[in-house]
């Protein structure tokens, strides 16, 4: 891998919520006043009883203003002023008494409503009035950044996938690529196969090398063409400008119901076998193949919580790992299980999109507990993970993964300009 | 068929739900959570599933997936071209005993199905209207002149819900002996570049 040109690709971390910048944070009206320092912990002691800031705890109480001539002044908040702005006839009786008491002169002014989710934001909101700001403590690498060596690691999977979706014949597809980081390894991986596919339920012959795959010959069909999963797309006129675009199934899901069938039918095709979907599919069948003794369902149910819980105790595993050939504590009412360490669907795993998915295509890789995505290019208009939707916000789920975008040099796809920049 | 159905369901739908939750019982009986469904064209059940997730390893093989596949699979080797297959899924009905997921929901729309009837809602995944509508684009519609348009399609939720419903719960109830367990696998075991 050539440094200079990794310089180029950039990793973006895509937050769950649409970001809004950092000056332009929802506030909320507070009434405050200017105190003699000396009364400071006394006022505040007693306005944390009387009048505690309530949904706003990231708000500090006290404000420590440096005046000209090396002179302090500090400001309490008194409490939250009511919505209409109606100055000090809406102090609450304590507090109306403590401020008389102090002969406060109290006056209205904003905070910021939320907690920061970022340095950036916690920067502006201290402008305001001062705020605390805890970085968030998230369990999945790489949300505060990726050293080197994990940005070169991204980076070469990346190029990975990107190398598979130009593997057809000048035509570009999606991608997806399965990755373990915690020992480097691609697990597996799967292109669009809208319009050629192996004959249903032939896949137990899906191997890890990408290569491998991209020229995988189809054992079942009759047809004897080394049947890439790329090859085969009806109608497609390199003329066309967005002909690259229209292979690339989560670009456009709807799209499949337009193509001239080939009456030959000397292929399968399945509008909904999308790179990840397929890629999934074929973790699974790895998974059936490495853990053929699994027996009795493991899994556990759709509704389960578990999230962050989980990938937490999977980082404890993975240390213990080598050691613990035999898991000994079986849940009680489980049989005897003789099978050892075996996953429990993509937990742990990454996986790499040349493009943003689409809906289904994101929540298949919640359903399947994929742990980050990384996608190099967004699907603008179908895109679920910052573009259209942002399922990686969605609390409700059950799981939720982490979204980066890399940002690939417009050459890395390097068929033409007719690609849309990225 | 345009009929609304509301209160009283007409007796044609209840039968396609109560062969639904036959599917669903099915899945509960081996161990799988107990969602299942049926397909109708034309009055008449042509293709039918149930949850499949545990016994494939494959979070992704819910219902509604096992019977498009079963339906794709058929027409295919009948020989029906991709427009016939189109034109064959927007006659069709969906009946699933639980609110499609967010997944299915959008599998359903790129086939362009014509209609779903289900039992509960799905608070957490659904995407006919629990968490995203996906059966109705009205409110996410990116306006492009170039992309084919995505279908909408009727949705009638709580058909036979408390049977679904029921299922669920036994499920839950009958200590679910898969609880989480995260493995981590060996994976040089599998892999080897």
């Amino acid at each position: 891998m050539k440094k200079d040109t990794t310089d180029m690709w950039k990793i973006i971390h895509i937050p769950d919520k649409l970001p809004i910048p950092p000056n332009q944070q929802p506030t909320v009206n507070v009434l405050a006043s200017v105190i003699d320092p000396k009364h400071a912990n006394t006022l505040i002691r007693r306005l944390n009883q009387i009048a505690p800031l309530k949904n706003v705890c990231h708000v500090k109480r006290i404000q420590k203003k440096h005046l000209e001539g090396g002179k302090t002044q500090l400001s309490v908040i008194l409490c939250l002023a009511s919505e209409d702005n109606s100055l000090l006839n809406s102090l609450p009786q304590d507090v109306q008494e403590l401020s008389d008491s102090y002969q406060l002169s109290p006056f209205v002014t904003k905070v910021c409503k939320y907690a920061a989710t970022s340095k950036e934001e916690w920067e502006e909101q201290c402008k305001l009035w001062p705020t605390s700001y805890h970085p968030p403590t998230y369990n999945i690498d790489g949300i505060t950044g990726f050293s080197e060596e994990d940005s070169l690691s991204i980076l070469s999977f990346m190029k990975v996938a990107i190398e598979l979706a130009k593997s057809g014949d000048g035509l570009i597809v999606n991608a997806a690529v399965i990755v373990d980081p915690s020992v480097q390894q691609i697990i597996t991986n799967g292109c669009d196969q809208i319009f050629s596919w192996h004959a249903p339920m032939n896949t137990t012959c899906i191997r890890n090398d990408c290569i491998e795959q991209s020229t995988h010959l189809d054992s079942h069909q009759s047809n004897g063409v080394a049947s890439t999963v790329t090859e085969v797309l009806p109608n497609a006129s390199p003329s066309e400008p967005e002909s690259l675009s229209c292979a690339v199934s989560c670009l456009n899901p709807w799209k499949w119901s337009e193509q001239q069938s080939d009456t030959a039918n000397s292929y399968y095709w399945h509008p909904l076998r999308h790179a990840a979907i397929v890629a999934i599919e074929s973790s699974a069948d790895r998974d059936r193949r490495l853990f053929p003794d699994l027996g009795d369902a493991e899994e556990k149910s759709f509704e389960t919580s578990q999230s962050s819980h989980v990938v937490a105790m999977v980082k404890r595993q993975k240390t213990s790992v080598a050691n613990a050939e035999k898991k000994e504590a079986d849940p009680p009412d489980m049989p005897s299980n003789s099978v050892p360490e075996r996953p429990y669907l993509c937990t742990g795993c990454d996986i790499y999109l040349v493009w943003e998915p689409c809906i289904m295509c994101a929540m298949a890789l919640v359903h399947q507990r994929i742990r980050r995505i990384f996608y190099a290019f967004p699907n603008p208009n179908n895109g679920a993970l910052g573009s259209l939707h942002r399922l990686q916000g969605e609390k409700s789920l059950n799981h939720h993964y982490a979204v980066f975008r890399i940002c690939v040099p417009e050459e890395a796809l390097d068929i033409a300009g007719n690609r849309k920049s990225c | 068929m345009d009929s609304h159905v509301e209160e009283g369901c007409s007796s044609e739908t209840l039968t396609f739900m109560e062969l639904a939750i036959e599917q669903a019982k099915d899945a509960l009986n081996s161990l799988e959570v107990p969602v299942g469904c049926v397909i109708a064209e034309d009055g008449k059940v042509i293709a039918s599933g149930r949850n499949r997730t545990t016994e494939t390893r494959n979070a992704t093989r819910h219902a509604e997936m096992e019977a498009i596949d079963a339906l794709l699979e058929q027409w295919q080797k009948s020989g029906l071209s991709v427009s016939e297959v189109a034109e064959k899924f927007s006659a069709c009905s969906l009946y699933v005993t639980c609110e499609p997921c967010i997944m299915c929901a959008a599998a359903l729309s790129i086939l362009g199905i014509k209609e779903v009837y289900y039992g509960c809602a799905n608070d957490k995944f659904g995407g006919c209207g629990s968490i995203l509508s996906l059966h109705s684009s009205s409110s996410k519609l990116p306006d492009s002149g170039n992309i084919a348009q995505r279908k909408d399609f009727k949705c009638t939720g709580g058909i036979m819900a408390l049977e679904a419903v029921s299922l669920l719960r036994r499920f839950y109830e009958q200590g679910n002996p898969n609880a989480p367990k995260p493995h981590r696998p060996l994976v040089q075991q599998a892999t080897d570049n």
